[in-house]
């Protein structure tokens, strides 16, 4: 049935599947979908999506009794939910319901629900499963509602009450976290809320008891349209108000450091110097907090990626980024330490971070007071930190605070008797395990402060 | 019929009717106390925020550039 390259997520839906053809993303679609992609595509249903910038755009390239084959626009790096920031897992979960009202307005239903079905584009979370719109069938329930509640409304509850690191879950549970979790893992007083209680613990209940139900006896449900609205409706409204109870670690971490304005007006003036000379059109910016020293570049790139391991830094990020209306800005949570694995069936369905940065190759990575955390924090070697960054970058510009760096002091102090084991943490041994991989272009000491910003090159990746 | 390709959960299929009947009082009931804080004048200002309205809107205007990739 899958003739060509078929890209290793696509499995599932037997309406068609992804390949990649010389770079561009395509889609095969199979005779079983015809008729919706016709009335998709007829009615203009398709066309407004596109307009209003919430589907991916295709164009139809070749047609035949067999399949149709349609490409669509290439989205430079994908990020999963489980990279999302809390704003910008709300903005996901808002699309999927403004796309699945949209449909009952216009006799179409999604069938599936599923949060790899969005990613961010363009500033903005897009969807992308061009085929996952169905015809709406009279006063049936939607297919996709426990899909919903499982990769959106769950996690986002869990998030709300136990702080945004839940939102990781998703990369344990590739197809949502199961009812029953959410429902034993929320408090009681949850319970209280008609809208939590119906939508969560008595659903809980019901698939529960429905669960040995293998042949199907239990009558066939049906629900009105406007029910239906009512639950999109409602679930709507509750997530737009949804926020997280913790406060950010990092939000204002540039009120707090030691830098004195003088020396952060210098960090930049040396960075956006050095970015003169790359010129790079795509760059990542490891650690980048709320993506200050993007924001102060110069020039314009056309894809910056900004990831920091707080999720608070992330989400002021993409809260400024929406309220600028900014679209070369791809923010999304990284831990150095641990990137996201690839996940999903043969490890193949969701890509791990390394994986896409490498066929991201962006031109110029920025480490700009990261390497101390990494180092002292994490426990991590300079050759072994080289390694991470010089898999997928071809320049590098690195900060390097000094041993008398008060957050380096501060770091060490932390580590109370076991501070003699971190002797390895200065310039020499830094400047020794980076020359491995890297040639030093240049290198600047900030004044007013013990950090040495530099610029490396990688010796082999072709730039 | 159409193609079920994943398990939509029998449980959740039947418990939308009454879950939609709540969604239906709580909007109802929110409309309501919106409708007399207005009235005595408690209303908050709507906030600014990020997010885009619950409706997508049908676009008539000729104005994209559809087919471009």
């Amino acid at each position: 049935m899958q003739a060509k390259n078929a890209h290793s997520a696509s499995f599932r839906d037997p309406s068609g599947y992804i390949f990649v053809e010389n770079g561009d993303v395509k889609r095969t679609i199979n005779p079983i979908y015809f008729k919706q992609y016709k009335a998709l595509t007829e009615s203009g249903f398709y066309k407004n999506l596109f307009k209003n910038e919430v589907l991916i755009r295709h164009e139809e390239i070749s047609k035949s009794e067999k399949e149709i084959i349609i490409k669509a626009e290439k989205i430079p790096f994908i990020t999963y939910p489980y990279e999302w920031s809390f704003n910008m897992y709300k903005e996901a979960a808002l699309l999927t319901l403004r796309l699945q009202k949209y449909s009952l307005e216009n006799g179409f239903s999604l069938k599936d629900a599923s949060a790899f079905n969005v990613t961010f584009h363009k500033g903005k979370a897009v969807f992308i499963d061009t085929l996952s719109f169905d015809f709406y069938t009279e006063n049936s329930p939607w297919r996709a509602y426990k899909q919903f509640i499982t990769h959106f409304f769950g996690p986002m509850l869990l998030a709300h009450y136990h702080g945004a690191q839940q939102l990781k879950l998703l990369a344990s549970f590739i197809d949502g976290i199961p009812v029953k979790q959410i429902s034993s893992m929320l408090p009681a007083k949850t319970k209280l809320s008609p809208l939590l209680y119906s939508n969560i613990h008595l659903l809980a209940k019901l698939e529960d008891r429905h669960n040995e139900d293998y042949k199907g006896e239990a009558k066939v449900a049906s629900l009105s349209k406007k029910g239906q609205l009512n639950i999109i409706k409602s679930l709507y409204d509750y997530i737009k108000k949804l926020e997280l109870k913790e406060k950010s670690e990092w939000g204002n971490y540039y009120d707090k450091t030691n830098y004195t304005n003088k020396a952060f007006d210098e960090k930049s003036l040396i960075i956006n110097q050095w970015v003169g000379e790359v010129n790079p059109n795509t760059l990542i910016d490891v650690g980048g907090n709320d993506g200050t020293f993007v924001r102060k570049l110069q020039d314009d790139v056309e894809l910056a990626l900004v990831s920091d391991i707080d999720n608070n830094a992330v989400d002021f990020n993409f809260k400024t980024m929406r309220l600028n209306k900014e679209t070369s800005m791809l923010p999304f949570v990284l831990d150095v330490l641990s990137p996201s694995p690839a996940i999903g069936l043969n490890n193949q369905e969701r890509d791990s971070f390394l994986d896409r940065i490498k066929v991201f190759a962006p031109d110029i990575t920025f480490a700009l007071a990261v390497i101390h955390h990494i180092s002292l924090s994490g426990n991590v070697p300079f050759q072994r930190s080289a390694e991470f960054f010089s898999g997928f970058s071809k320049y590098l510009v690195i900060e390097f605070p000094k041993r008398n760096d008060s957050w380096v002091q501060r770091l060490l102090n932390s580590k109370a008797d076991f501070k003699d084991y971190f002797d390895f943490y200065n310039f020499d041994n830094f400047i020794e395990a980076y020359s491995e991989v890297f040639e030093i272009i240049e290198q600047k000491a900030i004044k007013d402060s013990e950090r040495v910003l530099l610029l490396l090159k990688h010796k082999n990746l072709n730039t | 019929m159409h193609f079920l390709y994943f398990d939509p959960g029998l449980g959740a299929m039947i418990i939308q009717a009454i879950i939609a009947a709540v969604a239906g009082v709580v909007l109802f009931s929110k409309n309501l106390m919106y409708k007399i804080k207005m009235f005595f004048g408690m209303a908050k200002p709507q906030e600014e925020d990020v997010f885009d309205d619950i409706d997508i809107k049908d676009s008539e205007i000729e104005n994209d550039s559809s087919g471009k990739s």
